[in-house]
This record gives structure tokens, C-alpha cells and sequence, in this order.
């Protein structure tokens, strides 16, 4: 076969998987049922403010960054929840069902399966995150206002994929390593929420937190500005945001940055002491410039290293059963 | 002489089990191939090798003249395969899956629409074709099978077990269906566990035990491996005592016994003696009502050479 014609033929073969596998996920009852989910946060988040508001009779204001401060609606559960969902059996699910030998029996390569698939994942998210984000953004406008800063909600949905592609990269390699649905959901849940709990953890009883930038999830608790003694939250909170170094903050800390770009950030554990309460102690600062390149690295990382491991144990699985 | 399927000494081990052990299998191009072998013989092993699903641990497999070690998705374009209870996705609907399928194989637009409804007529799942397969019975998944192995009009057709779980009637549906694949003159290896439906359709058998080929030849020669006497049922009206005596003066008759208007004749030779019998019958005045076999059968070759190996072992 000439190579134009193995070049068309690996791309006819790459788009049939992805048409099969896009099919799947959008009707996959978990992936279906967490899309409604989304969509009911995201309307109470619309809507609640401006229901009270009525009932206690207070007109609500207009707010031109409230688009923008929303984002999709997907925050970092839920990245990791429409990660889930969407890949948690796109490779283990094939196994366990046995239609993984009619699949290989084609000709379509393995890596051309898992790319494939992979790219069906992404198409897949892409298609819910843009879904929400007209809906918080038309939804914004209507209810707050003309909005600021529109451009960014592009640069929200691109951050917001790529911190969900984190969390699918682990739960496909948990998959194609394991060919066991259940065991990688179980991984999966367990890894987030051990690094959630890790993570306040961390801040609240060591000065190690600034290990977590370099884990998938929130990373180590920081806030924006220059923090140079200990001061109490409550006052500090009201001055600052908060902001985090990790992988799903990459969307958050992008338009932070866009907006602001010569900020800085600083690093705190928290304290509680009897009479001055709840205390933010400064551990260093850095500039939000290299917390977001660092959180994009590190993500990109994370997204080659476990597709990488994922790809190798399909390529290599022998399909005895 | 090219091969559709060519295995030189092939191994397959799981861990200390010795699957597939240094098998030589030739398939003839355009041949009706039947692979038997008792449970656990080594014949999907075999098969998941051919297709690259599993990587064999020695020897060499050359599938329609190219070398087949791992993900060779080239080999697979010429071949279809019907595997042992096929499990399809059940979220696509049957026209849906043998379209993905067919986009997989490269075929066009125009080639699908024409291609998918004659395979959907032929496995008698016109009507059902937008269901979700999920809703399939058993034997619906299996002719969906049958439908998919055949999408790409495949030199060679690999069909495992096709008739494996289903019930008499779905076996006889199978059956046919793969008579009408033999029909369309491609090369064929049916790996079956009915010896009769093999015997019927194929002209060339391999009966392996343990991995290893036992005897791979023209279903003929094979039948002529059988040791033992063929036995003849014969029903003839008006039977006399001339016929009687007329088939016990034939040498290669062993005996000769009469029940009724019924002979049960023991055959001492290897030879097929059937077309001499009933010369000498009607010769006779004799009208052979029925005529019926037993012995060298392929069941009998394989009871024999599968226990022999049992006991040798």
C-alpha cells in the first residue's frame, strides 16, 4: 500500500473509533446524569442570588465580572467527576464486556484505538464544558448585566479542559492497566479525595504544603497580593482572593493572571490560636506568571506520563479471554 | 504453494501451561478448513495468535502471506473473524456498529450502504437493525457476527465456535449461514465443536489436542485413518434370500445378518463398498429402500486419535 493511502486509510480507521466512541460516551447514563447535575449547580448558581433577592424584595445589582469570576461552573470536583464518568470504562469496559476482541480484530491499530478514544474523551468534554459556559454566559448576561471581559471565557474553557484531562489521563491509565472498571473508579475517588484531604492536611499542620503544586488537584492554598506577617483570615480574606497552585486552578489562575499580570502570590498555613482565632501564616511568595506556567507544566506532565503508561499497557495487553 | 494461514512450530505458553505447542498448520487457499479439538486443546489460543491478539512465544505465523507478530492491523484488513460468543459494544445499534466497523475497514460511503443491508438480510436481522444491541438475544449477537466477519468480503474468514450456546434451531440458522459464506467460494477455518457440522462442510480438517496437531489433512484421508469395521444399514423391500446370499459371496463382507427386510452388513475393508452392495442387491431383484453408514465418521477418527492421545499422555 502506498503511504498517502496507509495515511488516509490510519485516519479513516482513527475517525471511525472516535465516531464509536464519542456514540458511547454521550449515552452513558453516568456521563448523562452528571451533565444534569451541572447544569442544575449551574442554574442554582444563576438563579438563587436573584430568587432571594425577590423574596426580600432587594433588587439585584448588576455585576459585569460575574461571568467571568464563574466560569464554566465546573470547579474542581467537577473536573475530576466528568473525567470520571467519561473514561472510568472507555478502556476496562471493553475488556470486561469481551467487545474488546472485536475491536482489536479490525484494522485499526492499538495506539490508533487509544488515541482515538482519548480524542473521543476530550471532543466529549469540550462539547459539555462549551454547553455550560453559553449557559452561565447568556445566563450572566441576563441577570447581572452587560459582562466584562467576554474573551475570557474562552481561556476559562480551555484551562478548565485541561485541568479535566489531568484527571482523565489517571483514571484511563487506572483502566487500561487494571481492565477493571470498578477498581478504577475506586482509584480514582481515592486519589482525589486523599489529595483533598492531604491538602488541608498539609496547610494546617506542616509548611510541606508547596508539595502538593506538584500533585493533580488543588495544590497548596495561597492568596493573591503580598502577605507579610501573620494576619487573621477573616481580614485577610476580605482583602485578597484565595488562590491554589495546583492543576484545577489552572482556568481560575489564567484569568487571574490575564487580568492582573504583575501580581504576586503568597503561600500560607493556617494556624488556629485561642483568642485571635483562625491566623494566616506567610510562607514565601512568587509571581502568579510562574504559578500558572508551573500548574500547565506540571499538568502537561501528569497528561503525558499516565497516557504514556495507559497507550503502553494497551499496546502491550495480550487478550487471552 | 502460498497458504492462507502457515504456522512453523508455533508456541503459546500461559506462564508454566503450554497452550499452543509447536503446531504446524497449513489452511489451503479457497478450503473449507475445520480446526476440532477437545476443551482446552489450544484452538481459540491458536486463532487469537492468527489475529495478533496474542503474541506467540515461538515459531512463526504467516496470515495470506504476511508474517503476523502483534498489532499488524494490515493483515486484519483481508480477514474477517467471528469470535467465540461475540460481545458488541451495547451502545450502538446493529446498522450503527456494522457501519463503524465497515469506516474501520476503510470501506466508503456508497460501499457501506450497499454492503450492510445485504449482510443484515442474510443473518435475518433486517428489522432489528436499529436496536441497540444491548436488546440482541444470543443468537442475535451471534449472526451479528457472522454479519460483521463478512463486512469486508474478507479473503479469509475466521469463524470460532459460531454455533457455541445457541439453540437447536439458532445452530441450524448458523449452519446455514455458513454454508452460504463456503458458497461464496472464500477461504474458510471454522474452529466447531460439532464434528457432524464439519464433516459436512469442510474439505480440510486439523485436529489438535494439547497444542498439538494431531493429524491435519484432506477431510478424506482423514476419514481413512479410522481402524475398525463400517457397518451398512440396509432396508430392502422385498428381501430374498438370493440378495442374502448374493452379499455374504462378496470377500470384503464380513457378516451379513437379516432382521425383517433389514441387513446389517459389517464391511471389511477400508474402501467404500456402498456403489458394490447395491449392484448386488438389485441384481438381485432386491429395491434398496434406505441406505445408512456408521463408522469413519470424523467423530470416530476424533474419538480415536484425541483418546489415543489421552492415554498416551
Amino acid at each position: 500500500m502506498k503511504a498517502k493511502q496507509v495515511q488516509a486509510s490510519r485516519l479513516t480507521g482513527f475517525l471511525a473509533v472516535v465516531r464509536y466512541e464519542i456514540l458511547w460516551n454521550i449515552r452513558k447514563k453516568k456521563f448523562l446524569g452528571v451533565l444534569i447535575l451541572a447544569f442544575a449547580l449551574a442554574s442554582l448558581t444563576l438563579f438563587l442570588p436573584v430568587a432571594l433577592n425577590r423574596v426580600n424584595n432587594v433588587p439585584t445589582e448588576a455585576n459585569p465580572d460575574y461571568v467571568i469570576t464563574t466560569g464554566t461552573g465546573v470547579g474542581s470536583f467537577g473536573f475530576f467527576l466528568f473525567a470520571l464518568v467519561t473514561v472510568m470504562n472507555s478502556i476496562s469496559g471493553e475488556f470486561e464486556s469481551g467487545s474488546i476482541i472485536p475491536l482489536l480484530t479490525k484494522p485499526v491499530s492499538r495506539t490508533t484505538v487509544y488515541l482515538a478514544k482519548l480524542f473521543a474523551a476530550f471532543l466529549t468534554i469540550l462539547a459539555a464544558y462549551v454547553l455550560l459556559s453559553i449557559y452561565m454566559a447568556a445566563g450572566g448576561y441576563i441577570l447581572y448585566g452587560p459582562q466584562n471581559n467576554m474573551q475570557l471565557v474562552i481561556v476559562t474553557l480551555v484551562g478548565s479542559i485541561f485541568s479535566t484531562l489531568v484527571w482523565m489521563s489517571i483514571v484511563l491509565c487506572a483502566g487500561s492497566v487494571s481492565k477493571n472498571s470498578m477498581l478504577t473508579a475506586l482509584l480514582g475517588i481515592g486519589i482525589f479525595f486523599g489529595l483533598s484531604i492531604a491538602s488541608g492536611v498539609l496547610s494546617a499542620f506542616s509548611n510541606q504544603a508547596w508539595i502538593l503544586t506538584y500533585a493533580p488537584g488543588n495544590g497548596a492554598p495561597a492568596r493573591l497580593g503580598n502577605l507579610r506577617s501573620t494576619v487573621n483570615v477573616t481580614s485577610f480574606r476580605n482583602l485578597t482572593q484565595s488562590v491554589s497552585s495546583g492543576t484545577d486552578s489552572i482556568a481560575t489562575n489564567l484569568v487571574t493572571y490575564i487580568l492582573h499580570p504583575a501580581n504576586n502570590v503568597t503561600f500560607t498555613k493556617t494556624e488556629i490560636s485561642q483568642g485571635t482565632g483562625e491566623l494566616l501564616v506567610p510562607m514565601y511568595s512568587e509571581p502568579l506568571s510562574l504559578v500558572v506556567a508551573r500548574a500547565i507544566i506540571v499538568a502537561a506532565i501528569y497528561i503525558f506520563v499516565f497516557n504514556f503508561i495507559a497507550w503502553y499497557a494497551l499496546k502491550k495487553t495480550q487478550v487471552a479471554e | 504453494m502460498d497458504f492462507a494461514v502457515e504456522t512453523v512450530e508455533l508456541v503459546k505458553r500461559y506462564g508454566s501451561l503450554v497452550a499452543v505447542n509447536r503446531l504446524n498448520l497449513r489452511v489451503e487457499k479457497n478450503a473449507v478448513h475445520g480446526f476440532l479439538g477437545p476443551n482446552g486443546a489450544g484452538k481459540t489460543t491458536t486463532i487469537k495468535v492468527l489475529l495478533g491478539l496474542l503474541n506467540p512465544d515461538g515459531g512463526s505465523v504467516r496470515v495470506l502471506g504476511q508474517e503476523v507478530h502483534g498489532d499488524k492491523p494490515e493483515v486484519r484488513r483481508s480477514l474477517g473473524y467471528m469470535p467465540e460468543l461475540p460481545r458488541f459494544p451495547k451502545h450502538l445499534k446493529g446498522y450503527e456498529l456494522l457501519d463503524i466497523y465497515g469506516r474501520m475497514y476503510g470501506m466508503s460511503a456508497q460501499e457501506r450502504r450497499d454492503q450492510i443491508p445485504k449482510l443484515l438480510d442474510l443473518v435475518k436481522l433486517k428489522g432489528r437493525e436499529n436496536d441497540l444491541v444491548g436488546k440482541y438475544s444470543k443468537g442475535m449477537q451471534q449472526r451479528l457476527g457472522i454479519a460483521q466477519a463478512l463486512l469486508n468480503e474478507p479473503e479469509l474468514v475466521i469463524l470460532d465456535e459460531p454455533s457455541l450456546g445457541l439453540d437447536p434451531v439458532g445452530m441450524v440458522e448458523v449452519r446455514e449461514l455458513i454454508r452460504g459464506v463456503i458458497r461464496g467460494g472464500k477461504t474458510v477455518f471454522l474452529s466447531s465443536h460439532l464434528l457432524f457440522e464439519v464433516e459436512q462442510v469442510c474439505n480440510y480438517v486439523t485436529i489438535i489436542n494439547k497444542g498439538s496437531a494431531l493429524v491435519s489433512d484432506t477431510m478424506e484421508n482423514v476419514l481413512h485413518k479410522v481402524k475398525g469395521p463400517v457397518t451398512l444399514y440396509i432396508e430392502v423391500a422385498e428381501l430374498s434370500g438370493r440378495i442374502v446370499d448374493g452379499l455374504r459371496s462378496l470377500p470384503f463382507l464380513t457378516d451379513v445378518a437379516v432382521e425383517g427386510n433389514r441387513l446389517t452388513v459389517t464391511v471389511g475393508t477400508d474402501e467404500d463398498v456402498r456403489s458394490q452392495v447395491s449392484r448386488v442387491i438389485n441384481s438381485s431383484g432386491g429395491t434398496i429402500v434406505s441406505m445408512s453408514q456408521t463408522g469413519k465418521s470424523l467423530e470416530d477418527v476424533f474419538v480415536q486419535l484425541v483418546g489415543t492421545s489421552q492415554e498416551g499422555a
